[in-house]
């Protein structure tokens, strides 16, 4: 038996004291296999950050339990066989790109001859090669977005966790990114993103998981989400309104 | 060998960024110009030259010091944390004790590059006002002394940043971290004085009957004052290596006891 690349168990988290408490998620459970591309759907504030943040022990849960690549999130050291990319990637604003990069293959464990052969390859790939040597705090939006991109990428990672990859960018920074998760999908990696761009999830996911008020309302083939005849768009709204309806009620 | 590794790269980026950051070379080229000041500052005086000028160049390398600690130290720890750089250094294999430890020494480097540029300008300050004023030159007065007190400014220095990075792990908000390390850095300063007012002393005013406590915090608090050698450098007076030795080893198990601390704490805060 295959060990899933993602399990998430029970996962519940609030914040807050008792009087204020704001429940982020309810006992959320998830599934993700080697190889699949997970879109993790919902609407502003549903708990899509929260979860990533409790994936990557950022947080710590309340209960439940989570797992990536058969290792548990906060016991086992994993982190060098997983990419990451938050929704706003910041970096030290005098390093430059080379730097940063350098940086992150080092602390994840590469050797300086695997990252000096890595560099180039993936610096052209994200259009960086001839901002290379400039320093970060003066990188466009879309520059800083492809930077994390390889910035995640650096050390080769099986699985890989995307906030909101293509939150603020111009529609060729989309592109970009869109046609570069494609491509490793086609490689086999796994990858989780969230994300609330509906057509992007339609092209690029095998599988999604649909969250509101840190309770999942679907997980499954994107396919058999979709009602027929009614796109991606139309079944989300759907799908989100009954569960409003149903809270009211 | 890895987690030294991981240290090491954090304090160079750490060190790097620090470097190239506007704030450090506006405070180094504000000290370099008080340092000069030296010059204009001791011709006020009618005796004891040599002592103001050692005194004078000293303590603006002291005061430099803090002000990086306070204005680029806490800043970019605290930017790690409020522009979510930390996730960038977290979603590796780096553990709490290694960011933090590597954050410390990278910008214990910062300040020993800034303690060596401003030495260099307050001895260029100072070996002239002793040149004009030869009359003046302390007997005994020794360079070796100058140099032994510079360094313990610097390990002085090295105490109140590990006591800024204890802050910082707990604070949840950066000024709050600021106004802690500063009253800590106050405390730590007048401590020993402290102590010795109200052991000594009976009638210590509010504070009368209170020596335990007194005791207690001084046992808690970095004696700071230790560090202070101004007045021997400017004297010209005898400093032991011995007593040097002993301050290093007070600077590195202080400091290293407040980074397992601050590990501590900063394992139990939430990184949102």
């Amino acid at each position: 038996m295959t060990i899933p690349a993602i399990e998430i168990t029970g996962l519940s988290k609030s914040f807050g004291s008792d009087h204020k408490k704001n429940q982020a998620l309810t006992d959320l459970s998830i599934v993700i296999q080697p190889g699949e591309v997970f879109g993790f759907l919902g609407p502003n504030g549903a708990g899509k950050s929260t979860t990533i943040k409790l994936l990557l022990h950022f947080l710590k849960p309340d209960s439940g339990s989570l797992r990536i690549l058969g290792h548990t999130v906060g016991q086992d050291e994993f982190r060098h066989r997983i990419g990451y990319l938050s929704e706003f990637p910041f970096f030290y604003d005098h390093l430059t790109a080379r730097e940063t990069l350098l940086l992150s293959g080092r602390l994840s464990g590469m050797t300086r001859q695997a990252i000096d052969q890595r560099l180039p390859m993936l610096l052209e790939h994200m259009s960086l090669t001839e901002a290379a040597d400039r320093r970060v705090g003066g990188f466009s939006k879309g520059m800083k977005q492809r930077l994390g991109m390889a910035n995640a990428l650096v050390h080769d990672p099986e699985v890989l966790i995307f906030d909101e990859p293509m939150s603020g960018l111009d529609p060729v920074g989309r592109h970009q990114i869109k046609g570069l998760i494609a491509e490793l999908k086609q490689e086999g990696k796994t990858i989780f993103f969230s994300s609330h761009i509906l057509s992007d999830i339609e092209t690029l996911c095998n599988r999604i998981g649909i969250i509101h008020k840190g309770v999942l309302l679907y997980s499954g083939g994107l396919r058999d989400f979709l009602v027929a005849g009614v796109g991606l768009e139309e079944s989300f709204v759907r799908i989100i309104e009954e569960a409003n309806r149903a809270s009211f009620a | 060998m890895q987690a030294l590794r991981n240290i090491w790269f954090l304090a160079l980026s750490t060190c790097t960024e620090g470097i190239r950051h506007r704030t450090l070379w506006a405070v180094v080229c504000l000290a370099s110009l008080l340092t000069m000041a030296n010059l204009g500052v001791t011709t006020l005086y009618s005796w004891d030259l040599g002592k103001v000028s050692v005194e004078f160049g000293l303590s603006a390398v002291a005061f430099t010091g803090l002000l990086l600690i306070f204005f680029l130290g806490m800043k970019i720890l605290a930017d790690d944390l409020e522009r979510s750089r930390i996730f960038m250094l977290l979603s590796r294999p780096v553990s709490t004790w290694q960011y933090l430890t590597g954050k410390f020494l990278g910008l214990a480097m910062i300040l020993l590059l800034a303690t060596i540029i401003l030495g260099l300008s307050a001895a260029l300050s100072m070996r002239y006002v002793l040149w004009l004023y030869a009359a003046f030159v302390p007997p005994n007065f020794s360079w070796l002394t100058c140099i032994m007190a510079l360094a313990c400014q610097w390990l002085s220095l090295v105490v109140v940043l590990a006591l800024s990075v204890l802050c910082f792990s707990f604070a949840k908000q950066p000024f709050v971290a600021l106004l802690l390390a500063v009253c800590s850095y106050l405390v730590g300063q007048n401590m020993e004085l402290l102590r010795r007012v109200v052991v000594e002393n009976p009638q210590a005013g509010a504070l009368a009957g209170q020596e335990q406590l007194v005791i207690a915090l001084s046992w808690i608090f970095p004696n700071l004052s230790l560090f202070d050698k101004k007045y021997e450098a400017a004297y010209g007076m005898a400093f032991s290596g011995q007593e040097f030795v002993l301050l290093c080893l007070y600077a590195i198990s202080y400091s290293a006891l407040l980074l397992y601390l601050a590990t501590l704490l900063f394992r139990h805060k939430e990184i949102a």
